[in-house]
């Protein structure tokens, strides 16, 4: 039984691991430069702010760069101990995206507390106007004006 | 000892005024702040006219970011007390009043009008007070008593109606919730939060009535949606760091 368990467990660790094709890596190439380009495209029309782009190209610099030597591919499959290297590319992809989709929701959150506060602000200036300028008695007006932000 | 009242008000043009009058009426010392969350319709006009001050926020932000509007406003603008009640009607002016006695008797830094706590003893005002008594649908029930769960084990306090938006709040108060209001659960997590800080929160037995114009909006599946999200809020708020103050 443990015998039996030895070779199947040998003759897993002989089985290939698997490797992009070269169509595959000819696609991704062309894919990833297509959109770096599309990126300084999206920068040159303003779509984009530049602090924004850094993550996009740094994302597109590792496609092309897994495109052109598979090695880094496979040795980072290794690493984490999947022979299929599909499975590892799809995995990291899989992970960044997540990172990447709680950072934009950090972003948001943060901004949405932003403009709330913008808009509070904008509403409390012409209230005070209002306040101001219906004159309730000159002290009221006064003691608002002391105390400004 | 100056005393702002402010009034959340989002699309409420034909009852904002009715509510202003009933405030002037009973509160003739304190300024009357409406805070208008993007209305679209007259609201702002109409409490304007009725004499109001008028804080417009430029687009609809939500309960939690109109009240601390009003109290930023009450902040800056040097108030000692300040009392927020629901534009719609449902909050007698006279209770509010009474709400504010506690605050200015220092018995309390935020007084809640209950709708649910057993008056004790003499109720003077709530005699006077015309119009039909507040009945509460079955989904809200459940999801108050939810709340009061979930908040009294949470506070170790006992509150009765979590989502009550008749409150009456000292200089303290104001302070903490001018910088720190949450925006999606304003009612709930305002209350956790006071309690933790380590401010005197009660509850007043008040009336409330049927609302006078315009409709809940809580159907069954958003309460469920707001319970749960009410929830999460709660268990978060536990683990919030405590404001250094």
């Amino acid at each position: 039984m443990s015998a039996a368990l030895l070779t199947a467990a040998a003759a897993a660790s002989e089985e290939p691991t698997v490797q992009l094709t070269s169509q595959t890596r000819i696609l991704a190439a062309l894919i990833a430069i297509a959109f770096m380009a599309l990126i300084l495209e999206l920068i040159r029309r303003d779509s984009l702010q530049e602090r924004f782009s850094v993550v996009w190209f740094v994302a597109g610099l590792g496609m092309l760069a897994g495109a052109i030597f598979p090695g880094l591919l496979t040795a980072v499959a290794d690493l984490m101990g999947v022979r299929d290297t599909n499975v590892a590319l799809f995995s990291i992809i899989l992970l960044l995206l997540l990172g990447l989709t709680l950072n934009f929701s950090v972003i948001m959150s943060r901004q949405a507390a932003q403009i709330t506060r913008l808009a509070q602000e904008r509403a409390l200036e012409k209230a005070r106007e209002q306040a101001d300028a219906a004159g309730n008695d000159g002290q009221t007006a006064s003691s608002r004006r002391e105390t400004p932000s | 000892m100056r005393t702002l009242v402010f009034i959340p008000a989002w699309n409420e043009a034909d009852a904002v005024a009715g509510v202003i009058a009933g405030v002037r009426d009973h509160l003739p010392d304190a300024d009357v702040l409406v805070v208008d969350d993007g209305s679209t319709d007259a609201t702002a006009a109409r409490a304007a006219e009725a004499g109001a001050t008028v804080a417009s926020l430029p687009f609809n932000q939500g309960l939690g970011a109109a009240l601390q509007t009003g109290y930023l406003y009450a902040v800056r603008g040097g108030y000692d007390f300040c009392a927020h009640l629901d534009a719609d009607g449902q909050h007698p002016p006279a209770e509010v009043a009474r709400l504010l006695e506690e605050v200015r008797a220092d018995r309390a830094d935020l007084v809640l009008g209950s709708r649910y706590r057993e008056a004790g003893g003499g109720d003077q005002s709530a005699e006077t007070i015309v119009g039909e008594d507040y009945e509460a649908t079955l989904s809200r029930r459940i999801g108050i008593s939810v709340f009061r769960f979930f908040l009294t084990l949470a506070t170790r306090q006992r509150f009765t109606d979590t989502t009550s938006g008749m409150r009456a709040a000292n200089r303290r108060v104001m302070e903490l919730f001018s910088e720190n209001y949450s925006p999606d659960f304003a009612e709930i997590e305002s209350l956790q939060l006071a309690v933790r800080e380590g401010l005197r929160v009660e509850e007043v037995p008040v009336r409330m009535l049927e609302r006078v114009g315009g409709a809940s909006f809580l159907t069954p599946v958003r309460s469920a949606f707001f319970i749960f999200k009410g929830m999460i809020v709660l268990l978060v708020g536990q683990f919030r760091p405590r404001t250094e103050r």
